[in-house]
């Protein structure tokens, strides 16, 4: 079966530093894949080579089969990844309405069916009743809840949590990771990076593990949790 | 006495119109694009001479320069963008080298118009019937009040455009955050030249404006509308288009009523006070946004 997404050698180098080396990756539909590792060991970076933010310097990135590798971010978007940030980028200036119709812009539904969308997805994240006040009048975490309504806006196929849980209150937390649960379970490829172990093992069908740009571990929750490296990645003994 | 203030709010309301037409372009521009148009006055200039052009040449009165002058810049301004921006891009900085290439670019334009229209003044001999209108106890030209009606009507479809429309909350969303608006499918590229198209439209319809309002303008003329154009982008806070808006409204005003208070040579001064000032002790603008980088 085709997976959803795929990488396989990517790699990314800025200047003499390797930040990604020789990744491959797949999930498949409905999966959730942990993404682990220390700080600096290429998370982020491997997620920006994904949507086109970053253009690896070698390797390939498919998306249900389809080339993607180098493409702008646009076009990566609209081959059905949506993503989110470790900082939330929401449009701070802009109501939470707004900032849903933002990545719907050019969808040939009217006005009123999109604004109609938006606020079903302003209840799903329980932020209807601020649907027209200013994004940055929101908590870091509602910030949060805001950026991932607006990843889910355009439907697409395979989604990028990028921290989702940082500083986030923990009962925000518990219901971020139902909404989570509720994605995969819609067939999505979900990919998910966190420092948040508790977090990732609990929601992940298979993680990852990077330490400097490589992947040291991969398999199941309980074959990462008990692997000797990356508990030395992580502890450093 | 009274009247005199009078009258430096009803002119400062006009200039002021100008003004905030002459810094939405740029701040349009440095918000979407992160380009500093240091040919921005140029431009504009460029504006006032299609008009002369076109009424000296074709008989066109300014009031049909103003459409005329919307559609050619647009198509101009979307073409240079090709030539021009994707360059600049590919730069380690683009935001400094866009300074230096704009720089390049209004010598370079101030030149060429030299070289089309010579280095006299230009005016536009037209006249509105009646000349003037009364305005309360004044006498205000009627060329000068139909400049402001049209800026209250541009600033007012700009505004609409900008928070009413899915691509005007777009160029808004591209100014708050251009890479988040990139991962969600938009093309920025696009998105960019018409930002740049839309600005030099404005410039241009500024332009034909200035030739109503000024008595004379020059193929040097452009240096002066780029100063004001960075006043006001600063006042207004760096990319925001509601704050170039205001600034420039409260900028003619301040301008205006120093020419009442203070000597002729003082009043001069008095975009660069509030320059300097807006630096020291408000860098984010009047209206506090701070530009997010």
């Amino acid at each position: 079966m085709t997976a959803a997404i795929e990488t396989r050698g990517l790699t990314k180098r800025f200047g003499g530093l390797v930040a990604v080396d020789k990744v491959d990756l797949k999930a498949a539909a409905g999966e959730t894949l942990g993404i682990i590792g220390v700080n600096g060991a290429g998370k982020t970076t491997l997620m920006n080579c994904i949507c086109g933010l970053y253009r690896p310097d070698d390797g390939d990135v498919f998306v249900a089969g389809d080339r993607v590798t180098g493409q702008p971010p646009h076009v990566i978007a609209h081959h059905g990844i949506g993503r989110t940030f470790q900082v939330p980028r929401v449009f701070r200036k802009m109501s939470l309405i707004d900032n849903l119709l933002v990545p719907v812009l050019d969808r040939k539904a009217s006005d009123a069916e999109l604004i109609e969308r938006a606020e079903a997805m302003l209840e799903r994240m329980q932020l209807i009743a601020l649907r027209h006040n200013h994004a940055e009048e929101l908590s870091g975490g509602q910030q949060k809840l805001l950026e991932m309504a607006r990843m889910l806006m355009p439907d697409p196929p395979i989604v990028m949590l990028d921290e989702p849980f940082a500083g986030v209150h923990p009962v925000l937390c518990k219901f971020m990771i139902d909404r989570i649960e509720e994605t995969a379970r819609a067939g999505k490829a979900v990919l998910l990076i966190s420092h948040d172990l508790t977090s990732i093992y609990r929601l992940s069908t298979r993680v990852i593990a990077l330490n400097q740009g490589r992947i040291i571990a991969e398999g199941g929750v309980d074959d990462i949790r008990g692997n000797p490296a990356v508990i030395e990645a992580y502890l450093g003994t | 006495m009274e009247l005199l203030i009078l009258n430096g709010l009803v002119n400062g309301l006009i200039v002021g119109g100008i003004y905030a037409l002459v810094g939405v372009s740029l701040t349009l521009l440095y918000g979407v694009l992160r380009v500093v148009n240091f040919a921005h006055g140029e431009f504009v200039i460029a504006g006032s001479f299609l008009a002369f052009v076109l009424f000296s040449g074709f008989g066109v009165p300014p009031l049909l320069a103003v459409p005329i002058a919307a559609v050619a810049f647009f198509a101009a301004g979307w073409g240079l963008y090709y030539v021009l921006i994707p360059r600049l891009a590919r730069s380690d900085d683009p935001e400094l080298m866009s300074f230096l290439m704009f720089y390049g670019v209004s010598i370079a334009a101030a030149a060429l118009m030299l070289l089309l229209f010579e280095a006299d003044s230009r005016t536009i001999d037209y006249t509105f019937t009646p000349v003037s209108m009364q305005v309360g106890p004044i006498y205000v030209s009627t060329a000068r009040l139909v400049a402001l009606a049209i800026t209250v009507v541009i600033s007012i479809a700009l505004a609409l455009f900008l928070f009413k429309t899915l691509p005007g909350k777009a160029l808004r969303a591209a100014i708050m955050n251009p890479e988040a608006i990139m991962i969600m499918g938009v093309d920025i590229v696009r998105l960019s030249a018409f930002a740049f198209a839309l600005a030099s439209a404005l410039a241009g319809v500024t332009g034909v404006l200035i030739a109503l309002v000024f008595p004379a303008f020059n193929a040097f003329s452009g240096a002066e509308y780029t100063i004001i154009a960075f006043i006001v982008v600063v006042l207004g806070g760096l990319g925001n288009p509601v704050g170039a808006l205001l600034a420039g409204v409260l900028f003619g005003l301040a301008e205006q009523m120093a020419t009442v208070f203070l000597p002729q040579a003082m009043a001069q001064i008095v975009g660069f006070v509030i320059l300097v000032g807006t630096i020291f002790f408000r860098p984010s603008g009047i209206l506090g946004v701070r530009f997010k980088r």
